[in-house]
């Protein structure tokens, strides 16, 4: 039986960590709030991009042929993109992302496809090096607070290998934000780009651009063609604004991806605070018996010592 | 006499950097330098990477250093989409510069009339602008 001096340390040492969770959950807390943030700060941004192509779109005489609109002939090389965190600690968040990937790997060889990893976010990077699959190439330090050059870094990456021909598609893999309590891993394909993903219209971004967007759709599109300046024509202003929703694409994904580490992080050391005072109440509760037992022992070694002398 | 206002906006991916009334927004296009007046016609245009000018008046401007982006110009109101816009105080010179060089030495490396060689010659262009930007807005109201 453990010594009550044995037990008195294991509920020390506990509390102590309890401390950390705790501490650690109130930053994720304070983190995922920014993130959450930056979320809604991308999103004006994101659907003005968006408004404009479909007007140049509409002025253009056909959308000009790009060399990431176009589906390779054959697809033996497929690049995977896993966007995870650069730390851990914060529940399945990174591990279900390798996992993910993992199962991916396994499905594209089976189709006899080459598999090249890209990783951001240390941990990705890390797994992947120590199962030795050969990592293309990794970015990490900044899944923390990812900035809009972070993603251009890995969108140039990734067309520059799509144009010339070292990819012949292009996945990512990333935690989607829903909510901090939940997190969904999301599978995208980023290349080729579907064509429909800047042509469509969007339901709930038109809804929330009622006051701005009304001189984009309502009136006829050939008044615009007319009237507007287009520097330089319009075919060419394409050419730029497509490569564009790729970074977009990244950056989202780096920034839900984000807010859902914080998320994940959270919930974790919520959770890990809430067992360590279980594990409080269960150690403390052991102290008592052990004293007890401590007690009684004396008192009959006193009756019996007593008894003894009579 | 003063110049009528009108409304501009600058937006980057991470968030809006400007919201006011201008007299006049001084950057520069593919195709040149630019200043837009009020009652500009409707214009859509791609932005170089230079020294972004939102005068609000006749002598004061606030100043950005911007990266390439797009203009447009409709119903009085000029909106830059520009993927960033750094205040010139903020800029960090020596990030820059590491970049730069490390662009340089990629585009050495890079095979002829790749993809990546044409990236690389990009990025040297955008830094070299953004270097040069910081330089001449050192002291505003000048």
């Amino acid at each position: 039986m453990a010594s009550q001096r044995d037990v008195k340390n294991r509920i020390s040492s506990v509390k102590n960590i309890q401390k950390i969770t705790s501490a650690m959950e109130m930053v994720a807390a304070a983190r995922l709030r920014k993130a959450e943030q930056r979320i809604e700060e991308l999103r004006p941004y994101a659907s003005a991009i968006r408004r404009m192509t479909r007007r140049v779109v509409e002025a253009a005489e056909h959308v000009p042929d790009l060399p990431i609109l176009e589906e390779h002939d054959s697809t033996d090389k497929v690049g995977l993109l896993l966007v995870t965190g650069d730390r851990g600690l914060a529940g399945a968040f990174n591990s279900q992302i390798i996992r993910a990937g993992n199962r991916r790997r396994g499905e594209l060889r089976e189709e006899g496809t080459d598999v090249l990893w890209y990783a951001s976010g240390r941990r990705g990077v890390s797994s992947i090096e120590f199962r030795g699959y050969g990592l293309e190439n990794g970015y990490t330090g900044f899944t923390d607070r990812p900035a809009y050059d972070d993603a251009r870094t890995i969108a140039d990456d990734l067309t520059s290998a799509y144009t010339d021909g070292k990819l012949d598609r292009v996945e990512i893999i990333y935690n989607g934000y829903i909510s901090p309590l939940t997190q969904e891993v999301r599978s995208e394909v980023l290349l080729p780009m579907q064509q429909i993903e800047f042509l469509a219209e969007e339901g709930d971004e038109e809804g929330e651009s009622d006051g701005e967007g009304k001189d984009d759709g309502a009136d006829d599109p050939g008044h615009h063609k007319t009237l507007w300046i287009y520097e330089p024509d319009p075919e060419e202003i394409l050419r730029r604004l497509i490569p564009d929703y790729v970074e977009i694409s990244i950056f989202r994904a780096l920034l839900e991806s984000t807010a859902s580490e914080h998320g994940a992080r959270m919930t974790a050391m919520r959770s890990a605070s809430d067992n360590a005072s279980d594990l409080i109440d269960d150690l403390t509760l052991e102290a008592n018996r052990v004293r007890q037992a401590e007690i009684t022992q004396e008192i009959m070694e006193v009756v019996a010592g007593a008894e003894g002398l009579r | 006499m003063a110049r009528s206002k009108f409304k501009a906006e600058v937006l980057t991916p991470e968030g809006e950097v400007f919201n006011d009334e201008v007299e006049m927004v001084s950057t520069r296009t593919v195709t040149g330098s630019i200043g837009v007046l009020a009652h500009h016609a409707p214009l859509l245009a791609i932005l170089e990477p230079t020294e972004l000018r939102l005068y609000t008046s006749e002598s004061d401007y606030t100043s950005f250093v911007q990266s390439e982006g797009y203009l447009q110009v409709a119903d009085n109101e000029a909106l830059l989409l520009v993927e960033d816009a750094i205040e010139p105080d903020k800029l960090d010179r020596s990030k820059f510069e590491g970049r730069l060089e490390s662009a340089r030495e990629t585009l050495e490396s890079a095979e002829e009339g790749s993809e990546e060689r044409a990236r690389c010659e990009r990025d040297i262009k955008r830094f070299e602008a953004f270097l040069e930007a910081a330089d001449n807005s050192g002291s505003p109201s000048s």
